[in-house]
């Protein structure tokens, strides 16, 4: 590439910059959006975990059995009993009125069994409205009733050393390790996936809003000569390159920190794998604005996507359970791979080797969606009526 | 011809040239139907399994003897797991786990089966990967179930040594049981669980969008004046005779979800037709209500639209259908109230989903209801919008 190349890109570049700064619509998606919603969506779901979730029990054994049954379910971090009630009746009314989402119910003949060894059977109801509360219930009515069945178990062997009692009572020990985000966070498991994807949809809208208003604006200029429209193409690449490296620097760095997401990854390895994911992003945005007539109808056509596109990533909805044909349609999206990619680098601490694929995938699509987007602008450039507006740029004149 | 009847003829006269403009422009038949419609397809699609089933997982044997080996088996009969990887080097299991290939590794020591029969207490260890949280849950629950069972065949050994009978042995390793019913959702379908409010949170986002761009376009392109004498320069009745066409359209789209949702998919419904069909109207035009507050309150385009967009992909977050609004912080809490969706989502649990009598869920009836005083709070920079119109960038 010659000096004047170079100088032409940096006109386009600069000239591509102010457009953006004089339109206060795109300076909403490219600045404001990203930046305020990450924060949003942090306040949102940075409680991380349920705790204290309401239940009610159903005593009808009232044996001192029982009450230890219930003390240590209240004891949980988890679980809080509002009230012991007796009969199911007044228990419903509660979930009724929502202030229990869960109902224990404890046997007549609890404490009975216990000391006769039979089995006890507790049931336990749940409110199906959030599954962390059906999960809060469940894992502490099982850890309380695993405990108190061992601490029975040695009561009921007599005679031996405390050691063998615990041993017989539990042959084979487990642990668990929750890797990645140990206490199960919501938001650790969730942001990283939407701070990745606010980038490429902000991209979307922002470019499209861009190109919306170059079509829709009735100012004209002289025609474009075909030669120039690489210079263009790559002044426009670099002016949102420019500006969303701030914005990754923002949301996938100081936002994790401000959060405490997990922040596995260096800046070397975030910036080398934003590298790829921009240029995605940025030739995929490029590409579609070439379809956009007006300025608003990509809000109407693009916001929604984001849904469809933070499900087909596999972050929420596993990766091994989606059908073939959305895999296939989901490598479409430089958004799957970034989130992927982001969440293996930044959440699990992979290094970039071993996202190999998801890397290498993001690079191709960077270059499809370059020659993508040069054929269509080429397209354009020949005088396809309306279309021909797009290089109608009066910075190219003047910067000889 | 009597005033109202004069009325309600250019009521009509709005409703006939909205009509005609809904159908001149794509935007919108894709806003009313191709999005929602696709979504309701797609998510329906993705999780028609209900829940993810064959979840993969590395097995790091350290024992290699035959108890480990069924251990294994039995870990693999399970239908939401499956072993695909088996390795005895950790770290090589880690590594797979850190490329997102598994979800777990089950780690077997070694000389598991020979400690476990003499008493030395081996530990079994589970690792899941709970960056993917709805994975990572799954696999624990049937890795705690594998150890737990792990536990009790090597007590019915040592048991039936002593010559105690299984029952007996059984009830002394696990003496209290929980028996669990999960209300409305026995099967803890995901598509149950996300569907009920996804979709319908799409609908909504689109009836905010096409409600702000249908008054937007209309101030953008300078054409109030026409709209206005049209209904007779009121600004009540421009607005009536045009929303409805919009109402209606949205209906037909809402009631094709609910037939597929709870026809076709035959997803929980215990309560009635009625206080569904009640709730699927008022949420409708309540979205309508602040779709006219939006563009009042934000009267260019753009800035409509971007305060419609906005406010209907929050909703998906704070109407706490995923994380409980229980759990956010108490500022956030009073603030999702003014989310009709958290609405919809308490109504939907409270009567479809547990088929509860609808006086229990009155209060947001009422709430969704409340959403229709909106647009008179913007009547004024609405109609100055309007009547000065000027042509934006």
């Amino acid at each position: 590439m010659n000096y004047e190349n170079m100088n032409d890109i940096i006109n386009y570049w600069k000239y591509e910059l102010k457009q953006v700064f004089k339109d206060a619509g795109v300076i909403i998606f490219f600045l404001v959006v990203p930046f305020a919603y990450p924060v949003l969506y942090g306040i949102i779901y940075n409680p991380e975990i349920v705790h204290e979730v309401p239940m009610v029990v159903v005593d009808l054994s009232h044996s001192s059995s029982s009450r230890e049954f219930i003390r240590k379910n209240d004891a949980s971090p988890e679980v809080k009993i509002v009230a012991i009630v007796t009969g199911m009746e007044e228990a419903i009314r509660m979930t009724d009125k929502k202030e229990a989402y869960g109902i224990l119910v404890i046997p007549k003949e609890f404490s009975k069994n216990l000391h006769t060894e039979r089995k006890a059977v507790v049931k336990l109801y749940c409110d199906m409205s959030s599954l962390l509360y059906y999960k809060a219930f469940l894992l502490t009515a099982t850890e309380v009733s695993l405990d108190m069945g061992k601490e029975l178990l040695i009561e009921n062997l007599p005679g031996n050393s405390s050691k063998m009692d615990e041993i017989t009572a539990n042959p084979v020990n487990h642990e668990s390790i929750a890797l990645y985000n140990p206490q199960n966070g919501f938001a650790t498991f969730l942001l990283p996936a939407i701070l990745v994807l606010v980038i490429q949809q902000t991209l979307l809208l922002g470019v499209g809003m861009l190109a919306g208003t170059r079509r829709s604006s009735r100012h004209t200029g002289p025609t474009f000569p075909e030669a120039r429209i690489s210079q263009v193409l790559w002044g426009r690449f670099f002016a949102y390159l420019t500006i969303y490296m701030i914005v990754c620097f923002w949301a996938l760095i100081v936002v994790p920190h401000l959060f405490k997401l997990p922040q596995m990854a260096s800046f070397y390895t975030i910036a080398l794998f934003a590298l790829p994911y921009l240029s995605a992003c940025i030739f995929f945005s490029m590409a579609i604005s070439c379809f956009v007539k007006s300025r608003e109808i990509p809000m109407m056509i693009f916001v929604f996507t984001s849904l469809p596109l933070l499900f087909i990533s596999g972050i929420s909805w596993p990766g091994s359970s989606i059908p073939v044909f959305w895999e296939w349609v989901s490598y479409i999206f430089p958004s799957t791979f970034g989130i992927r990619g982001f969440i293996k680098i930044n959440s699990a601490g992979a290094e970039l080797p071993l996202i190999s694929f998801e890397y290498m995938m993001l690079w191709i699509q960077a270059f499809v969606f370059f020659i993508i987007t040069f054929s269509l602008y080429q397209f354009n450039a020949r005088g396809q009526g309306l279309s021909k507006e797009h290089f109608m740029m009066t910075v190219g004149k003047k910067s000889r | 011809m009597t005033t109202s009847g004069k009325n309600i003829q250019s009521g009509l006269e709005v409703t006939k040239r909205e009509v005609k403009r809904l159908f001149s422009n794509k935007v919108y038949l894709f806003c009313m139907f191709v999005a929602p419609l696709f979504c309701l397809l797609f998510f329906l699609s993705l999780m028609h399994k209900g829940l993810p089933t064959d979840l993969p997982l590395a097995l790091v044997d350290l024992d290699n003897s035959s108890s480990s080996g069924n251990l294994a088996r039995q870990l693999d009969t399970f239908e939401g797991t499956q072993i695909i990887f088996q390795t005895s080097d950790f770290s090589e299991a880690r590594e797979i786990m850190q490329k997102g290939e598994i979800y777990g590794i089950l780690l077997i020591p070694g000389n598991f089966a020979k400690d476990a029969v003499s008493g030395k207490q081996p530990k079994l260890s589970f690792y899941t990967n709970n960056s993917y949280l709805i994975a990572g849950s799954l696999l624990f629950r049937d890795l705690k179930t594998i150890s737990v069972l792990a536990s009790a065949s090597v007590g019915l050994q040592t048991g039936r040594a002593k010559g105690y009978t299984d029952d007996r042995i059984m009830t002394q390793l696990q003496p209290i049981v929980i028996d669990t019913h999960p209300i409305g959702n026995p099967w803890l379908n995901y598509s149950v669980y996300l569907n009920n409010i996804i979709i319908p949170g799409i609908l909504q986002l689109m009836i905010f969008c096409v409600t702000v761009y249908s008054i937007g376009i209309e101030i953008k392109e300078r054409t109030t004046r026409k709209w206005l004498r049209t209904g007779n320069n009121s600004l009540f009745i421009s607005l009536i005779g045009k929303l409805i066409p919009q109402t209606i359209l949205f209906l037909i789209c809402g009631l094709i979800i609910y037939a597929t949702l709870y026809g076709g998919m035959n997803f929980p419904f215990n309560g009635s037709i009625f206080s569904m069909l009640l709730l699927l109207f008022l949420f409708i035009i309540a979205g309508q209500a602040f779709g006219v507050f939006m563009i009042g309150v934000l009267p260019t385009l753009r800035l409509g639209l971007s305060f419609a967009c906005i406010w209907g992909m929050i909703s998906f977050s704070i109407c706490g259908f995923s994380f409980p609004v229980t759990a956010m912080y108490p500022p956030v809490q009073a603030l999702s109230n003014l989310f009709p969706l958290r609405h919809y989502f308490l109504i939907y649990v409270d009567q479809a989903l547990n088929g509860r009598e609808i006086l229990f869920s009155w209060e947001h009836y009422i709430a969704m209801t409340a959403f229709l005083i909106l647009p008179f709070l913007v009547f004024k920079p609405l109609t100055f919008a309007i009547r000065h119109a000027k042509h934006e960038l």
